[in-house]
């Protein structure tokens, strides 16, 4: 046979592609579950890092930090245009419940969130606030929480990105994540001023930047940018439901 | 083909003279990253720490192995016009698995090693071995070739790595190795170890160590 004909050549290139992509997807398709399982078991590992209830690298075992979600962590849907807890809806149903809401509104596209949190011998001990929005490169997903005075931050942690490694990608870091923490995010007047990541050091001499700033990330300026955006947003969003619960 | 457990008959056996130059050769003589300073990208950047540095190992020696082998199968069958093309998706295809078992089972890792592990497509150590070596030669000796090249790329990494770790964070597998008590006596953390630049004068001490004791020379 002749190795170099037109026709071997396309024949060759077109079984070669048909038998990776047929081993690939069958590949994918019997790890989804486990891939899944994965991720959300790193995505409730991370609501108890913002909260404090776990470590990042922490040395207990997956079944062990599954059984302390269990036991100190609630997630609900929260309405955020009244602040209203939907006692009867679950969080799996919070993707039809905005798509109907975005059908009624275009604005509206994200009005139901999940929120979750964390009770000490039936107090409430943390809220664990979704925050999301684009960086540079992508979208970023991850929680902030607040210490049971609906203020002081208790923990921030970021679980999915896609920015570049090394620059926006220290988000992870965390030394930066570890800034967070005892920052507030209301004046002393008790209006809502957010934390900001600053550009640059922040001066611990001046009162304000001591409360509500961080430390600039170098090299990850417009990253910063985006989360200073979102994480503002997604506080004013959820102020209705802090205020009423 | 020696590729069954029983020596055929023809007089070869399952480790003859090419078997372990296959294996050996790159491990010291022929070490990719030392000798041919292939690879050199994925070495400064997945080396802050050892676990990091020998997942990446183990993914390139599986990589350069599994694709040496098929290559090998099908090499009297690749049209000489595409066969770049077709090492590039054997390799992807390859990647892609150990990516996607990651994701499965080794989430955490997998988040940390990012990008890198799809990028060990772009390594030049697993297409370099494809186009020289498993075009010409059988599978159980290209099989031999791939996990000799693989773990010539990764112990130097894990040293990479475990300095790295060491020198900048005080730390080997993420736990404290260095005690509170050095620090409290003034010890301070290597901050250029953590960055690329101190894995590119780690690797650089290295390759010199060992060309100095290989005795090779550039021609």
């Amino acid at each position: 046979m002749n190795l170099n004909s037109n026709g071997y050549v396309l024949a060759f290139a077109t079984g070669m592609c048909v038998v990776v992509s047929a081993v690939l997807a069958s590949l994918y398709t019997n790890l989804k579950p486990t891939q899944d399982a994965a991720a959300e078991f790193d995505r409730q590992k991370n609501v108890m890092i913002a909260a404090g209830l776990c470590e990042p690298a922490d040395k207990r075992s997956r079944a062990e930090l599954e059984k302390l979600y269990q036991e100190r962590v609630q997630e609900f849907v929260v309405d955020t245009v009244d602040g209203k807890v939907l006692g009867d809806k679950a969080p799996k149903d919070v993707a039809d419940l905005n798509k109907a809401a975005e059908k009624a509104d275009k604005k509206q596209a994200s009005r139901y969130r999940v929120v979750a949190t964390t009770r000490q011998e039936g107090k409430v001990e943390s809220y664990v606030l979704p925050i999301s929005g684009k960086g540079l490169w992508s979208t970023l997903y991850g929680y902030l929480a607040l210490g049971a005075d609906k203020n002081t931050v208790r923990g921030i942690t970021f679980y999915k990105h896609g920015e570049t490694p090394g620059l926006g990608g220290e988000v992870e870091n965390l030394e930066w994540t570890a800034q967070w923490q005892g920052k507030t995010i209301r004046d002393a007047a008790g209006a809502l001023v957010s934390v900001t990541v600053k550009k640059g050091k922040v001066d611990p001499a001046v009162a304000k930047e001591k409360a509500h700033y961080v430390d600039g990330l170098s090299g990850a300026t417009i990253t910063c940018n985006g989360v200073n955006t979102f994480v503002k947003k997604d506080l004013q969003a959820f102020a209705a439901y802090l205020e009423k619960n | 083909m020696t590729t069954t457990a029983t020596p055929p008959a023809g007089g070869k056996t399952l480790f003859g003279k090419d078997e372990k130059k296959a294996i050996l050769d790159p491990l010291w003589d022929n070490n990719p990253i030392a000798l041919q300073v292939l690879g050199i990208c994925s070495a400064l950047a997945v080396t802050t720490r050892l676990d990091k540095a020998i997942v990446m190992g183990i993914g390139v020696t599986f990589v350069t192995a599994m694709a040496n082998v098929l290559i090998s199968l099908l090499r009297n069958f690749i049209p000489q016009k595409i066969r770049i093309i077709v090492q590039l998706v054997v390799v992807s295809g390859v990647v892609i698995v150990f990516d996607q078992l990651l994701r499965a089972y080794m989430y955490d890792l997998s988040k940390q090693l990012s990008v890198f592990v799809g990028l060990i497509i772009t390594n030049c150590i697993v297409m370099g071995r494809l186009e020289a070596y498993a075009m010409q030669n059988p599978p159980w000796r290209s099989f031999l070739d791939g996990i000799g090249n693989g773990l010539g790329y990764a112990w130097i990494l894990v040293i990479v790595g475990a300095v790295r770790e060491l020198l900048g964070a005080g730390k080997l597998f993420g736990a404290q190795i260095v005690p509170q008590s050095f620090y409290d006596a003034g010890y301070v953390n290597n901050g250029l170890m953590v960055l690329a630049p101190g894995a590119f004068i780690l690797l650089g001490v290295i390759v010199w160590v060992q060309r100095g004791i290989s005795g090779y020379t550039e021609k």
